[in-house]
């Protein structure tokens, strides 16, 4: 990911002196199979911004990418993408990369933007001439003619994004659009969507990817259950937490232990994950010798770093989750 | 405009995708030539139907063979749906900005011009080894018989999106199909003369559609007059009321179009 700080600065820098939304929702509700999906789902997207949905799965991602792709109605509420109604015409304005492969793959490389380019009204010299600065930027110019099955996984969705920007959509929604994808073609990815394509474009990432939406979102929302629980920048949400994080391989506290640690000046949110004990902190350098001796010769080992914004997340998300926190 | 750019786009997708599959391709028009061949010479030379009137059997089964064809054809052509629903690309459609209905039509124009196209080859590659009659002389022959089987395939790709917008398997989608269509190719005229049949079986003969699509065919090529067949005129009336009512009926029910249903 070390060239993604570089596109965060393009993202960042982009849609700072836009104060306009791409994408206003308000208490919105949208049913999926009899259960609610989203629930009072109330959002600004600043136009411009590369915004981060995180949440767990099941939390609502991908069903409000939906909606915003006017490809389902909402049962209530509001969805207004640039200050219009979310409908089928906005759709030019529109590209979308799905959770799943959605590029057939007995076309070719070329034959799939072609199908696209046509499909959101492209043709002629406008439609070859941006296949091929999306080809060259995502690097699957020397593929153009090989069938979509002979791609690698990492290509595969290289053409998915570069296929999604093809008609210079104004809003990007991208679904989890890396997952299981490695680091080199992340990072290559990334490098492409946010570099010379960027545009000015807004994007919208659904992601589980914490690290990701740190390093490449100027804007995030924590969802869970259907409803945004926390947003903000990263940096405002990082700063809102204890300075320090703390990790303590620790096999079985007690609960009169923890209940110590709680009581304890400077100590912010705790969480079990297995045997890991998470602590946020505001002076580690104090916290730590307290913690050996309150359980001398159980702890196996302690790590300690700054905040980030997982930390935020499971400060906002964990704790509502039935089964992560602490009693 | 746009709408239609995307219809044609789909279009000429679907008609690729299917001239790629080389064995649907073959199968779809060889299964009827070999029917043709091989129960049309054995029954001919083995059991001389003398009631036909030409005596050739070959000759009468060709307008089934035909019929079949355009089943076989529109059968596998709305398949595509569900490939494409579940490789993922039909999500893609739906976020072009057009209606469900322009990407269903782009998809079943394409499969209907494959049936159609497909049909006319097992004609013309029957015509030069059986004595067809052509008693409207060749170029009405053909007219009509090219606008029959039309009629047909835009019937059944009608009939095909109705059942795909029920039925969220293709296993399910396949064996409903034929089981609706093969029994209606039984008592059509497709195998065997239906004007000297049973009461009850002729009755089913004249309410079912696949009937008086073999009807004009066999007035088409094999007749050597109207005796004895429902005659041109309810032929296309039949055809052409079925046809429009039932494609409409199609579009007018998407099929399930994500498999998630998001």
């Amino acid at each position: 990911m070390t060239g993604v700080s570089t596109s965060s600065a393009l993202g960042a820098g982009a849609h700072a002196a836009i104060p306009a939304h791409a994408v206003a929702v308000q208490g919105l509700t949208h049913l999926y199979q009899d259960r609610k999906a989203l629930d009072d789902f109330t959002l600004d997207v600043p136009e411009g911004s590369v915004f981060g949905l995180l949440g767990p799965n099941g939390s609502g991602k991908s069903s409000f990418i939906t909606l915003l792709a006017a490809m389902s109605a909402p049962a209530s509420g509001t969805v207004r993408v640039f200050g219009q109604p979310a409908a089928v015409a906005l759709r030019a304005l529109t590209g979308v990369v799905f959770q799943e492969n959605t590029a057939d793959p007995l076309m070719s490389v070329g034959e799939t933007l072609h199908l696209a380019g046509r499909l959101f009204g492209l043709g002629g010299d406008s439609l070859r001439d941006r296949s091929r600065d999306v080809l060259i930027a995502f690097g699957l110019a020397d593929r153009v003619h090989d069938p979509v099955a002979t791609l690698s996984g990492g290509m595969r969705r290289r053409l998915e994004v570069a296929r999604a920007i093809l008609h210079n959509p104004r809003l990007l929604l991208l679904d989890e659009p890396t997952t299981g994808v490695d680091p080199d073609e992340r990072r290559a990815l990334w490098e492409a969507l946010l570099g010379r394509q960027r545009h000015g474009r807004t994007v919208l990432l659904a992601t589980n990817d914490l690290a990701e939406a740190d390093a490449v979102c100027d804007h995030v929302a924590f969802l869970q259950a259907g409803r945004v629980v926390a947003t903000g920048t990263p940096r405002d949400l990082k700063s809102a937490l204890r300075r320090e994080s703390v990790r303590v391989q620790w096999a079985s506290p007690s609960p009169a232990q923890l209940a110590a640690i709680r009581a304890w000046p400077g100590t912010g949110e705790l969480s079990l994950d297995g045997g890991d004990l998470h602590v946020t902190v505001d002076d580690a350098a104090a916290f730590v010798p307290r913690l050996f001796s309150l359980a001398p010769g159980t702890i196996r080992s302690v790590s300690i770093r700054q905040s980030s914004l997982e930390d935020a997340y499971f400060q906002h998300v964990s704790r509502r989750a039935p089964t992560a926190p602490v009693a | 405009m746009k709408a239609l750019t995307a219809c044609s786009a789909l279009f000429g997708r679907d008609l690729r995708a299917v001239l790629r599959s080389r064995s649907q391709l073959y199968s779809s028009v060889l299964t009827p030539l070999l029917i043709l061949v091989f129960l049309g010479n054995g029954v001919s030379e083995g059991l001389s139907p003398a009631r036909l009137s030409g005596g050739s059997f070959t000759a009468y089964l060709v307008a089934g063979a035909v019929v079949m064809t355009a089943v076989f054809s529109s059968t596998f052509s709305s398949a595509s749906y569900y490939r494409d629903r579940d490789s993922g690309i039909l999500r893609m459609f739906l976020s072009s900005p057009h209606s469900p209905r322009v990407i269903l039509l782009g998809k079943s124009l394409a499969g209907i011009l494959i049936g159609l196209v497909q049909a006319v080859v097992v004609l013309a590659v029957a015509a030069p080894f059986v004595q067809f009659d052509w008693q409207y002389g060749v170029p009405s022959g053909l007219a009509v018989a090219v606008a029959t089987i039309l009629l047909l395939n835009v019937m059944l790709a009608g009939l095909a999106q109705a059942l795909a917008s029920r039925i969220s398997t293709m296993q399910g989608f396949h064996l409903v199909m034929n089981l609706a269509l093969f029994p209606l190719l039984f008592f059509s005229g497709a195998f065997f003369p239906v004007d000297n049949l049973p009461t009850w079986l002729e009755i089913l003969a004249r309410v079912n559609p696949l009937s008086y699509a073999v009807d004009a065919l066999q007035l088409a090529a094999y007749a050597r007059s109207g005796h004895g067949f429902f005659g041109l005129g309810l032929d296309f009336a039949v055809l052409g009321t079925l046809a429009v009512a039932v494609y409409l009926l199609g579009l007018a029910k998407l099929p399930r179009l994500t498999w998630s249903g998001r």
